[in-house]
């Protein structure tokens, strides 16, 4: 009971924070139904899911502090697990979702363990480490299609399949995302205020001090990564049957585990509103410049350029991102 | 009936012997002072205490268990709770919600974590600065969360780390009697490490003397006070001609 009052309850927020997020939600919910061009439905679909991405990464990265830069290998894990599962055996997205969370957290496991042994950057680099060699291994893998991916084709199912998640129009995909989204908030709300929560962000304050208080740190950071995975993980899933052509390269490379990142990282990581903020903006930019000027002005390569700009921004000026700038111009005004 | 014994305790770090063949009990309500020159290995015996070093010989026994080859948080969890010389908050916690973490060892329940640290706060005299950023708190406030922390834990010994170093008189006066409530409203047995050499005298039960890594004395605070060796180690003669009469 306790733990759904937790979740619901958002009232440790200035009114001005939730009038905003109000004024947000009902602009998602109503967005379909405005007359927009499919390129801007696109780029919507593509801002949940990176903000999930990042709520996910958030609780681990935010919160605990440890800065993981191969969550690509969980979208991987439950995208490939939703595509094989529904192409060799016909079983559908809401069956081989968990079944792919599942998978991922236990591998999240195998490797967690030993990987938070490590500590600050070399946690980072070696988290990329374990992500590209399970995406070598995909890309070898011939059960799982190899380098040319798999491919859902859509004509077997008759669409809208609700089961399958096979869609034509990209509005189902829509409101399915959103209802995903509406969840994994209250979840990382319930999240922020429970022990874990504050024991991670203990954690991340002093090791030390965290284990003087009867923290298991190394536990407490693997059941948080596991989380974090499950997030990753179930947009995995979602993104198989939303693009239904899959491959190592754009499911599991090095970009998408840095745009995941980012996403917290700029919008402010430790708090709530920071991966939506982050993706709010990376998200149209993203799709801004690959569409312009990727395509047009022939600046390939331009997106990882302006990427890499902002990361340097964030953690030379202010490492709790945007919402870290708000925060510490509501401290300075109440004082 | 012993709380604490420490047996024949040596920490090793390569050739240096941080603590060398130490050996002390303590008795449940005690409130001893442990003193020593800098680099007398007075925090590293802490952090042998507490767990975060494995010592290289010796054994611990606290509430007649073996805690030799136990983790340190899971002697945190059997009620030895202990601050830090010098803590560092990143600034992400307020002043309630670092307290909430040291409650959250016994509940999983925020509310019920929240009430308990809301009384301990109350206890220390912090209740007006829960709402605050302990990185924005003066010196002798943060000394105070850091033992409000420890005692969220409802620790039955408390290690305090010079928790008077670096302030001023009048905060050194506040914090003695914090600490001296912390022993005797609240029954925890204390071991404190420190410096200001009136606090240590005054409110001690017991003095133990650490010099080179080897316990040189141990005794109340007035004989240790004479002790010829620890005068040559660490009180000198000045401070003797002027406080050890007060307290004979």
């Amino acid at each position: 009971m306790e733990t759904i009052r937790n979740a619901l309850d958002f009232s440790d927020f200035p009114r001005i924070d939730l009038i905003g997020a109000g004024l947000v939600l009902i602009f998602l919910l109503i967005f379909p139904l405005l007359p927009l061009s499919a390129f801007a439905m696109a780029t919507m679909i593509q801002f949940l899911m990176f903000s999930i991405y990042g709520m996910g990464w958030n609780t681990i990265g935010g919160y605990g502090g440890q800065v993981d830069l191969g969550k690509a290998q969980y979208v991987g894990i439950g995208a490939y697990t939703t595509s094989v599962m529904l192409i060799r055996w016909d079983i559908p997205f809401w069956v081989s979702m968990p079944i792919g969370v599942c998978f991922a957290v236990g591998w999240s496991f195998i490797i967690g363990y030993p990987l938070f042994r490590l500590k600050g950057h070399y946690f980072a680099i070696a988290t990329i480490a374990t992500s590209l060699v399970l995406k070598d291994l995909f890309e070898a893998w011939n059960f799982v299609g190899a380098a040319r991916g798999l491919e859902i084709s859509p004509i077997k199912y008759r669409p809208p399949d609700f089961l399958r998640l096979i869609f034509k129009e990209d509005i189902y995909y829509y409101y399915v995302l959103l209802g995903l989204f509406i969840i994994g908030l209250f979840y990382i709300n319930w999240f922020r205020k429970s022990r874990l929560g504050f024991q991670l962000r203990c954690i991340k304050d002093n090791e030390n001090v965290a284990e003087s208080l009867g923290i298991n740190v190394r536990w407490a950071k693997v059941k948080t990564y596991a989380i974090a995975t499950a997030f990753v993980s179930v947009v995995g899933s979602f993104h198989a049957c939303y693009i239904k052509n899959i491959e190592p390269e754009d499911t599991m490379s090095l970009s998408i585990s840095i745009l995941i990142a980012l996403m917290a990282m700029l919008g402010g990581a430790g708090s709530l509103w920071g991966p939506i903020i982050g993706a709010g903006i990376l998200i149209p930019l993203k799709s801004y410049l690959k569409e312009w000027l990727g395509a047009k002005a022939g600046l390939v390569g331009i997106d990882l350029i302006i990427y890499a700009i902002i990361i340097m921004l964030v953690s030379a000026y202010e490492p709790r991102g945007i919402w870290g700038i708000v925060e510490k111009v509501r401290r300075r005004k109440r004082r | 009936m012993a709380l604490l014994e420490v047996k024949q305790v040596t920490k090793a770090f390569g050739g240096l012997r941080a603590n060398d063949d130490i050996t002390f009990s303590l008795e449940t309500g005690e409130l001893v002072g442990l003193i020593g020159p800098n680099g007398a290995g007075k925090t590293t015996l802490f952090n042998c205490i507490s767990g975060l070093h494995p010592i290289t010989s010796g054994e611990i026994i606290f509430s007649q268990e073996d805690i030799t080859e136990l983790k340190a948080h899971e002697i945190a969890r059997r009620g030895l709770a202990r601050t830090f010389q010098v803590y560092v908050a990143s600034g992400d916690l307020t002043v309630e919600e670092n307290v909430m973490v040291g409650c959250f060892m016994h509940t999983r329940s925020r509310s019920e974590s929240k009430t308990r640290a809301n009384r301990i706060l109350q206890f220390m005299k912090l209740q007006e600065l829960s709402e605050y950023l302990v990185s924005e708190l003066p010196a002798a406030a943060q000394k105070r969360v850091t033992m409000a922390t420890a005692l969220g834990s409802e620790p039955k010994l408390l290690l305090l780390d010079e928790v008077a170093a670096g302030l001023n008189p009048s905060e050194i006066e506040e914090i003695m009697t914090s600490i001296k409530s912390v022993h005797i409203d609240m029954g925890v047995t204390v071991i404190l490490i420190e410096h200001v050499m009136e606090l240590v005298m005054k409110i001690s039960d017991r003095v133990i003397v650490l010099d080179y890594g080897k316990k040189i004395a141990d005794g109340n605070p007035a004989q240790v006070a004479k002790d010829p060796k620890v005068i040559k180690a660490y009180l000198g003669e000045r401070y003797v001609k002027e406080y050890a009469e007060k307290l004979a």
